[in-house]
């Protein structure tokens, strides 16, 4: 009778996809969803943005978190397979690069940023800091945020081959905190953390007035991505998503609201 | 003699027949039919990992081949010549820096030390900037060959649509989707033209490169000369070689077909496994496998002392009492999950062992003291600790296999216990115990909870340059990055088909190696009396 009780209300949404978005501010939105809907049960499932794509490709998922745009040939490969690839802006993020705290370093401009994350420039002392190697980290392939970094601070270029890839923001946080020679780049929501810092680039700190302004260069919109126009409970929780309440969540934890 | 079924029995006994067999022979088709379904569902796995995986061959050549249609390989040559001048630029900036160590150390203050680098910065700065030219070059042709390749992928979606929705009969949709055939030698003529643009950058690199070569400054310290000097040898040498790139770029045939020997040369013997990229995807095991082997050798080099060294002691040295705490302990490790290890290993384990690695008296150790917590060195520690009972246990069963007539002739004839240990006993049961070894190796190679959070995850083939110190570096290992990358493949793409590739590897790589366990076993076992 337990068991049928939620099964009789509401549905299941399962949303997969980015953990920039997944790990704390699309949880956050589903806690307050079920407040005013009970009996919906979310499945989240926060493997990087690319898993989330694939997921709305494959139709495993019926809301696609994603932390950069689609490809074209992920559009293309959806299209042979009858799929739509629909994103929805849900609220900007910024990238911030962090370092350790005890690293002297105070300022980056873009230009050191692409040699660091791109191996051009291997040794702190080249860019102004204490001598040591330096330790990239850096997420992984199926992350939208190592997609949109690329993008973003490298020129498109690949990575350093000495970079280390990791699973997640607060992973990245870790490191960098216990590694005095490490740097990495993480989504805004994660700059609270002890033992790093944040260095602004060209003197622009990431800030939501810098992001708003557009004065803070790596910034990005983050989607939820569908099938075509989402529809019934999806649909719902979309609008809550992008209504006031949804906002105020996304704005409390560290993200850009859309409006 | 009476009949056997008119005798009375003791228990009295129910001639049934289950579909014509009797109890007995029904007990043993049970039996015997769950040893064939075990079989038939091996022969499917491995069915399903070459089939899925066996398709990526002609998936790479496809790969390989546009890689060259579309000017990528082209574009690269460019981009090698920019790699070589960063290559030097890295070189000047570790000058720089053993300038500032030497200067600081002589006395002069940061600010006195910058002043007496700042001829030595200038050159450098106008040394790196030289290359501009060129990489701005690189980056044009680069877009080229880049919007060559993401059309011709675009179209080989819409041919693939257009497939699928003929056969479902939607003839007429089908016909709306649009495929533009490519020609690529027509669209890779700008980069072909771009050849005397490339020329004439080559020509003003050479002349400032090597105007800045005679305009070099005094070094700012006297222990710089020599490097600086061999530092202008390495200049000279670079501009030397830029005809043979201009050569190459010549000679490029954009049309030359890739084999499939060569699409199988890549995988096995490729250096770079690189996904995601914006450029171009690498399938190449090296890095992994490298990856894997240090892993489980740093593993097994812990392990074997360990687990041997246990068994031997359990087996003929200890009293009753330790036997019975010591061998439940340590086949109590393997109830660890190995996830629970893992993580013991990125919260506890990684970060004592660098603490460890920072103390003074202990820098004599190759790679010590290091700065990435996450490494071979922790993950070997914890594979060697799963890999410890396993290990333990079969060389104790070996041990204990020795027929008895040999350790009780050795004493007999007036040998110590432990010379009977060493010169009788651990010879005799050696197969065993390297068949014990293999199937810790076996166990460890296949491991993938521990490696994918404690090993690091840096895709690339360790520096072997340091020596032991390549214990300290991160990797990747082949069961990690199926772990890590299996979530984002959408089925039959080549990715997919890679990480199909690298667990069929695995495979046979474990099958190998219990193959190789049992054969040893086998034919060197004494048998028992």
């Amino acid at each position: 009778m337990l068991l049928a009780a939620p099964a009789l209300r509401g549905e299941k949404l399962v949303i997969k996809g980015s953990d920039t978005l997944g790990a704390k501010l699309v949880p956050t939105l589903a806690e307050e969803y079920k407040a005013t809907r009970p009996g919906v049960a979310f499945e989240i499932a926060a493997e990087g943005s690319t898993t989330g794509i694939s997921a709305i490709i494959e139709g495993t998922a019926q809301i696609g978190m994603s932390s950069r745009e689609a490809k074209a040939t992920e559009i293309s490969a959806a299209a042979a397979r009858g799929v739509r690839l629909n994103g929805i802006v849900v609220a900007f993020d910024g990238l911030a690069v962090i370092v350790n705290a005890r690293n002297p370093i105070a300022r980056l401009t873009p230009r050191q940023v692409e040699q660091i994350f791109t191996g051009d420039v291997t040794d702190w002392s080249a860019a102004g800091g204490r001598p040591g190697k330096i330790s990239v980290y850096t997420r992984n392939t199926s992350s939208g945020t190592y997609s949109d970094w690329k993008d973003l601070a490298m020129r498109k270029r690949d990575y350093a081959r000495s970079s280390q890839k990791l699973a997640g923001n607060e992973q990245i946080v870790a490191e960098v905190a216990r590694n005095p020679n490490g740097i990495g780049y993480v989504g805004l929501a994660y700059l609270k953390a002890a033992g790093i810092k944040v260095l602004p680039i060209n003197g622009v700190a990431p800030t939501r007035e810098n992001i708003l302004d557009k004065k803070y260069a790596y910034a990005r919109p983050t989607y939820f991505y569908c099938n075509g126009e989402p529809a019934g409970e999806a649909a719902r929780f979309v609008e809550f998503t992008l209504g006031p309440g949804g906002q105020a969540i996304a704005d409390r934890l560290g993200f850009v609201p859309v409006r | 003699m009476p009949a056997p079924d008119s005798r009375p029995h003791l228990l009295a006994r129910r001639r049934l027949r289950f579909l014509g067999l009797t109890p007995d022979d029904a007990i043993r088709a049970f039996f015997g039919g769950n040893a064939v379904v075990a079989v038939i569902v091996l022969a499917l796995i491995t069915y399903f990992l070459v089939r899925e995986g066996a398709g990526f061959f002609g998936q790479n050549r496809r790969n390989l081949e546009v890689y060259r249609l579309a000017g990528l390989e082209f574009v690269d040559h460019l981009r090698a010549q920019e790699e070589a001048h960063t290559a030097l630029t890295r070189r000047l900036s570790e000058l720089r820096l053993q300038a500032f160590d030497r200067l600081s150390r002589g006395g002069a203050d940061a600010e006195a030390a910058e002043r007496a680098l700042a001829p030595f910065d200038a050159y450098a700065d106008r040394f790196g900037v030289a290359i501009d030219p060129l990489r701005a070059l690189g980056s044009e042709l680069a877009d080229v060959a880049t919007a060559i390749k993401t059309k011709f992928a675009v179209n080989e979606d819409r041919k693939e649509e257009r497939r699928q929705l003929s056969a479902e009969g939607r003839t007429a949709e089908a016909e709306r989707v649009e495929v533009v055939p490519i020609d690529f030698i027509a669209a890779a003529r700008p980069l072909l033209a771009a050849r005397d643009r490339h020329r004439e950058v080559n020509r003003a690199l050479a002349a400032e490169l090597t105007a800045l070569l005679t305009a070099a400054p005094a070094p700012p310290v006297p222990e710089l000369r020599e490097p600086l000097e061999r530092f202008g040898v390495e200049v000279r040498a670079y501009v030397s070689e830029l005809p043979a790139i201009e050569r190459r770029l010549e000679t490029w045939d954009q049309a030359r077909p890739v084999s499939l020997g060569e699409a199988l040369r890549a995988f096995l013997f490729g250096r770079q496994w690189l996904t995601a990229s914006f450029w171009q995807d690498w399938y190449g095991l090296l890095p992994l496998l490298t990856g894997s082997l240090l892993v489980a050798g740093v593993a097994l080099i812990l392990a074997v002392p360990l687990g041997v060294g246990a068994a031997i002691y359990v087996n003929q040295f200890a009293s009753a009492r330790e036997q019975r705490v010591v061998k439940p302990a340590i086949e109590f490790i393997s109830a660890f999950p190995s996830v629970v290890l893992g993580f013991f290993g990125i919260a506890v384990l990684g970060e004592v062992l660098r603490q460890v690695s920072h103390v003074p008296w202990l820098d004599w150790i190759p790679g010590f003291p290091f700065s990435e917590r996450l490494n071979v060195l922790t993950a070997g520690c914890l594979l060697a600790l799963i890999a410890v009972p396993t290990i333990f246990t079969l060389a104790e069963d070996a041990l204990n296999n020795v027929p008895r007539a040999l350790p009780e002739a050795s004493l007999a004839l007036g040998a110590s216990r432990l010379q009977t240990t060493l010169r009788i006993v651990f010879p005799a049961a050696l197969s065993g115990i390297i068949s014990a070894v293999l199937l810790g190796l076996g166990r460890v190679i296949g491991e993938t909870m521990v490696v994918l959070l404690c090993a690091g995850n840096r895709i690339a083939i360790p520096d072997f340059t340091q020596g032991l110190g390549v214990m300290v570096e991160p990797v990747h290992t082949m069961t990690g990055i199926i772990a890590q990358e299996m979530g984002e493949v959408v089925r039959g793409s080549i990715h997919y088909r890679a990480l199909f590739m690298v667990g069929l590897v695995l495979f046979l790589l474990s099958l190998g190696i219990n193959f190789l366990a049992q054969r040893i076993l086998r034919r060197y076992r004494l048998a028992p009396s």
